[in-house]
Order: structure tokens, then C-alpha cells, then sequence
């Protein structure tokens, strides 16, 4: 799962990036309301941590422009803000999550869970396609109830996959998800990735769409 | 000073009370004098009629001595007031006529003119006494003062007993005027009570006597300013709590990942790293806060008695604490403060005003910058310089210095951004002026600080 981090304060935005990623999230940090701003215009993140005191544009304001121009990304509000009408103010303009600092990194790694399987209308923790069950938390996947081990790469493939379940991601959208600032993308990564995971699970659990991508089915 | 008064009652009870006091003094003022000018009239009126009445018995007395009818006669009372009035009339020294309320002896010892005198039981008289048209007869006519007396008392009453009946009456419509002409303040304390605690805003009283707008008005200011008060601390309150959550939050994210699983040795040693630095920036965190709050709390009056601070001395002593840290960073510190200049302040608060300046100049300059510390007397005033070679500032950010918790962008050096506050604020405290330019000399920025001369 990619995660925008937004966080002005360089000690607590390399504490969160060093921590979200230690808990599997690839995550991208800027330092501004602006960059916050376009990069979560672009629509490549699953969710986005956003500080609300940031320079040049403030987080509520960023808040409320993405929400105008209808970008649904699910927002977790970061913030020393603790005060009631600042809570509700955030919620208002389209927080999903609203979080007081200092918050623990393993909550925020559930909350930023939480907020990613309700943003796709999931209700548990865990996916199952067919006989094929994976736990985000734990990240652990299983097949016929038997653990399967899966590279970071592959599981993170396998997550936006199924969490997409029924529906099809081209090949950029699945990078996009899946890689991180700073990364070089080989052309034929993606499509190594799903080789090998239609080795160590079921040969039919991805199914290729012919010049449009990839599409796990949930029955 | 002390001023003992006793308290105040109502406003009601304020104007009240002057006004019936008023209108009962007045009231009898009029009656006095009302009554001293009947008096000196009904005087007057009445000594005629005893003249009138002295001429007609001489007028008779002429025509009975014609009669020559000898011995005494008494006149009837014809008149409730007739036993309040008597004559007496003597010929060649014998009583020939009287009234019957009247003596044997004459009722005067005046042969002409008036005189009041006690007769019979005590009672007063006023006698009128006048010879006849012969030299032989004596006409005495008097009447008792007593039945002016009653008149007099008569006229008294008259004018006193509607004073009686108007008082009451005054003071209950003087009450209603009363209470109708305070209704507005009655309105404005209504009004006032029923706000909330916390509501500022002014009050609005739909109409306003021109007595009570000053009151009003200085009332809605003083909410005014309250306002601005408690907007400002708030303001605090949320910047303070960003100021001081985000490092306590960087130090927990950095610990975290210190401990975290999946951890090499590497990322371990730079979060651990981080982490002491977050210590390191929240207790200078902490450190300007209470500075700020003791400077903030510090009365103005502890700069009546402020010490004369050598300011050269001041600042040799801060740049040579800050050495090692300049160097560490290859930063040059250049001093420039020989001769002694005395200002006015405190040795302590001078010394945490410079601080902060070169401090600020070293946090916000890159490694191997030049730092100059200059302490001269310009144009007779003592003056610190600190110029940097830094990246310096734009027109709108030192505008904005100052404000709590301002900091400017895009440095990756922590400060509170509460450096500027304490520097203005101790400037403040001893006068001295706090300027923020460009260094024409190192090209970064250039803070003076400037005393009275």
C-alpha cells in the first residue's frame, strides 16, 4: 500500500516514513501543503497521512480542495490540533480518521488499514478469493489454511489485487500502488511478480485482461 | 489612600431622597415667608382697625359729652369676636364708656400711639391710645394679640397642610419618573446577566440614553480587548501544543522504529540518533517557554530598577559559550566589542537577548558561515549588531518575526520559532529597539538592537 505522508517537522516525518515502511507501507513524505496537494491529485495513493500545520498551504485547506475536485483517497488527519472544534472542523471537510499527536506507530499502521479496506468496502481485516485468505496486519497469506510464503513485493501485489477484487488494474496503476519515490521500475516487474505468484498460489487466481491488466475475481 | 464611605444605595433612593428633601425645604421656605408677610399685613390691617375704631369712639365721645350724660356705659358683645376686642374711654380722668371686657384702669400708659401690653389674666394686648378732640378725653382701644396669632396660625395651616398631602404624592410619581428614567440601565444589567461567561461580544441595547453610551462603550471595549486576549492565548495555547506535541511525536515515531522488528543496525543507530536530538530540541523547547512565560509574567516595574549592564561584557562572555558550538560546525564567530558601553537592564536577561540572536544567526546559517557580533555606540545610542552570511530573509518573513511560533520555511534546523519572541520581548522590557534588515556586509540577515541614549 503506497501512503503519502504529509509532515512539515523533519524528525517526526523520518520517524513515520522509517516506521510505516518497517510495517509494509511504501510510503513518499513531502513537507508542504503544495506538494501534499498535487501529489495527492495524482490519485497513486491507497491513503495519506496529512499534518495540519504545514507550510505554505494549510492541511484543512489541502483537506478541502482534494475533496472539491472529488478525489476520494482516504485521509488520515495527523495533528497537535486537539481541541473539539478542531476535530470536528477536520472530520467536516472530509477526514476519514483524526489523530492527535504523538499517536503509536502500530495504531497508526491499523488506522491507516482500517481506512484503506473501508475505502473499499470491506468489513474485515482479512481477503479471501476462493481459497485463498490474506491478513493485512499480520501480512500473511494462506492457501487451503496452509501459509505461503511471499516475497514484500509479491504480497503487497497480491493485497491491491484482491482489495480491487472484481475489478481490473492496468500495469500502471499496479506500480503506482506499489512503488515508492526512488524506486526504478523494471517494464516487465509487475509482470514477473504475478508469474511468480501464480506459481506459489492457485494458476488461475490472476487472470489476465489482454491490453487492459491484471483482475483477481472474488468468487 | 483610604476612602471610607459608607455604601451606596440605590440610584433610586440617590435621586429620590435630594428631591422630596428639596421640595420640603422650598415648600417651607415659601410658608415662612408667607407668613412673616401676613403677619407684618395682618399688622398693619388690624392697628388700622383699631385706629378706625379709637377715631369713631372719639367722634362719639365729642357728641355724648353734648348729652352730658353722666356715669358709665358698657357696650354689648355683639360678635364672637367682640370679648377678643375692648375700649375704654376716660373724661377729665373718669371711666365714662367701656367695653365690657374692659378694666377700670386705663390699658395703657401711653397717651398716644400703640403699645402692647398684658392685661387682666396675663393675656397680650395691643392698644391703640388716643386723645379725644378735647385734650380731657382719653380713648383706649385694644385688641388681644391672641386672635392674630390665630390667624396667623390659621394662614400656616392653610399653606402646610397641602404639603402634607403633596409629599406622598411627589414621592410616589417622583418614584415612577425615577424608575421609568433608569429602565435602561435596568435593561443594560438584564442584558448583561443573561450573557453566557464566555461571550465577548459587545453588548447592544436597542435604545441608549446619552448618559449610558460611555458606560456602554467602554464596557463593549474592555469585551473587545478581552476578546483579542483570550483570541491571542488561544492561538498560544495551539501553536504551544503543536510546538510541543510534534517533537514528543518524532521522539515516539523515532524510538518505535528503533525497536521495530524489522530493523537493521543502521536505521537502529539513526533513529536512536533522532531520537536523542528530539530530546534534545524539546528541552530547549521547553527552556524558551519558561523564559517566555517568566518575561511575560515579569511587571514592567522590575525595569525601574535595572542595573547599568555592560553590554560588551555581555557579549564576549555569550560568544565565547557558543564558540565550540560554531566551530563544531566550522561556523566563524567574529567579536567586535572592546570598549565597555553600558545600557540599562538586568545582566541575566541582556545575556539571554544576545544569546538568542547569535544563537538564531549560527541555528539558521549554513556550516562554515561567518557570524560578526559588533557592540558600538551609533549616533550616541549603544548598539548590537549580529550580521550573518546566511541565506537571510525576504521582507514579508521579518515582517512576520516576532509572532510566537513564527518560523520560516524550509530549514531543516528545528528551532520554536519562540527565539524572536523572547529577543522582542526583552527589548521591550529596557527599551531598546529590535531591528531585523540585510547585511550589506556578510549578505545574510542583520538583527540591531538599539538602547536609549
Amino acid at each position: 500500500m503506497r501512503i503519502l505522508l504529509a509532515e512539515d517537522d523533519p524528525m517526526l516525518g523520518d520517524g513515520l516514513r522509517a516506521g510505516l515502511r518497517q510495517l509494509g507501507f511504501q510510503v513518499d513524505w513531502v513537507r508542504d501543503g503544495v506538494a501534499a496537494e498535487r501529489e495527492l491529485a495524482s490519485g497513486d495513493y491507497t491513503a495519506a497521512v496529512l499534518d495540519l500545520g504545514l507550510p505554505l498551504k494549510d492541511g484543512l485547506d489541502v483537506l478541502q480542495a482534494l475533496r472539491a475536485r472529488k478525489i476520494t483517497t482516504p485521509v488520515l488527519v495527523l495533528t497537535a490540533r486537539d481541541a473539539v472544534p478542531d476535530r470536528i472542523r477536520g472530520l467536516d471537510l472530509g477526514a476519514d480518521d483524526y489523530v492527535v499527536k504523538p499517536v503509536d506507530l502500530h495504531e497508526l499502521g491499523a488506522r491507516l488499514r482500517s481506512l484503506v479496506r473501508r475505502s473499499h468496502g470491506q468489513m474485515q481485516d482479512a481477503l479471501r478469493c476462493g481459497a485463498v485468505l490474506l491478513e493485512p496486519a499480520a501480512r500473511r497469506v494462506s492457501l487451503n489454511g496452509e501459509a505461503v510464503t511471499l516475497s514484500t513485493r509479491e504480497f503487497d501485489l497480491l493485497h491491491v489485487l484482491m482489495l480491487n477484487a472484481d475489478r481490473v488494474m492496468s500495469r500502471e496503476q499496479l506500480e503506482q500502488q506499489l512503488y515508492s519515490w526512488g524506486y526504478e521500475v523494471d517494464s516487465n516487474a509487475i509482470e514477473v511478480h504475478i508469474h511468480h505468484l501464480r506459481r506459489k498460489l492457485q494458476p488461475d487466481l490472476i487472470q489476465t485482461v489482454r491490453g487492459i491488466g491484471y483482475t483477481v475475481l472474488r468468487t | 489612600m483610604k476612602l471610607v464611605r459608607r455604601p451606596l444605595k440605590s440610584l433610586q433612593a440617590r435621586l429620590l431622597a435630594p428631591l422630596l428633601g428639596l421640595v420640603t425645604v422650598i415648600w417651607l421656605g415659601a410658608a415662612i415667608m408667607t407668613l412673616v408677610d401676613a403677619r407684618d399685613e395682618l399688622d398693619d390691617l388690624l392697628d388700622g382697625h383699631l385706629v378706625q375704631a379709637a377715631a369713631l369712639l372719639v367722634v362719639q365721645q365729642a357728641r355724648a359729652a353734648d348729652d352730658d350724660d353722666d356715669g358709665i356705659a358698657d357696650a354689648p358683645s355683639l360678635h364672637k369676636y367682640a370679648p377678643q376686642v375692648a375700649f375704654q374711654v376716660f373724661h377729665e380722668g373718669l371711666l365714662v364708656m367701656r367695653s365690657a371686657n374692659a378694666g377700670l384702669i386705663p390699658m395703657s400708659t401711653k397717651d398716644h400711639g400703640f403699645a402692647t401690653v398684658r392685661l387682666g389674666k396675663g393675656d397680650s394686648w395691643r392698644v391703640f391710645s388716643t386723645r379725644g378732640i378735647e385734650s380731657d378725653v382719653q380713648v383706649y382701644v385694644g385688641e388681644q394679640t391672641a386672635s392674630r396669632n390665630a390667624i396667623l396660625w390659621a394662614i400656616l395651616h392653610s399653606v402646610l397642610l397641602p404639603l402634607l398631602f403633596a409629599l406622598p404624592l411627589l414621592a410616589l410619581g417622583g418614584w415612577w419618573a425615577v424608575r421609568q428614567g433608569l429602565a435602561p440601565l435596568r435593561q443594560l444589567s438584564h442584558a448583561l446577566r443573561q450573557r453566557r461567561p464566555q461571550a465577548l461580544e459587545p453588548v447592544v441595547l436597542a435604545a441608549m440614553p446619552s448618559e449610558m453610551r460611555p458606560m456602554v462603550e467602554s464596557l463593549n471595549s474592555l469585551f473587545e480587548r478581552i476578546e483579542s486576549m483570550v483570541a491571542s492565548e488561544r492561538r498560544f495555547t495551539a501553536d504551544a501544543a503543536h510546538e510541543l506535541r510534534t517533537p514528543i511525536a518524532g521522539i515516539r515515531a523515532q524510538a518505535q522504529v528503533a525497536l521495530g522488528a524489522g530493523a537493521d543496525e543502521a536505521q537502529r543507530q539513526h533513529a536512536l540518533q533522532a531520537t536523542l536530538a528530539g530530546c534534545d530540541r524539546a528541552t530547549r523547547l521547553v527552556e524558551q517557554l519558561l523564559t517566555l512565560a517568566r518575561l511575560e509574567a515579569a511587571p514592567a516595574a522590575s525595569t525601574a530598577a535595572a542595573a547599568s549592564v555592560d553590554l560588551s561584557a555581555v557579549a564576549r562572555r555569550i560568544a565565547a559559550d557558543l564558540a565550540p558550538t560554531a566551530l563544531a560546525r566550522h561556523q566563524t564567530l567574529e567579536l567586535e566589542a572592546i570598549a565597555p558601553h553600558a545600557v540599562a537592564g538586568d545582566d541575566m536577561l541582556i545575556g539571554v537577548l544576545v544569546r538568542n540572536l547569535i544563537d538564531n544567526a549560527m541555528r539558521y546559517s549554513p556550516d562554515g558561515a561567518r557570524i560578526w557580533i559588533h557592540v558600538a555606540t551609533e549616533s550616541g545610542q549603544p548598539t548590537l549588531r549580529v550580521e550573518d552570511s546566511g541565506p537571510g530573509m525576504t521582507e514579508q518573513e521579518m515582517a512576520r518575526l516576532g509572532e510566537r511560533f513564527y518560523r520560516v520555511l524550509g530549514h531543516e534546523r528545528p528551532g520554536s520559532g519562540l527565539g524572536w519572541s523572547i529577543v522582542k520581548r526583552i527589548g521591550n522590557l529596557f527599551g531598546a529597539q529590535v531591528q531585523v534588515s540585510h547585511s550589506d556586509r556578510l549578505g545574510g540577515l542583520a538583527v540591531s538592537v538599539r538602547w536609549p541614549a
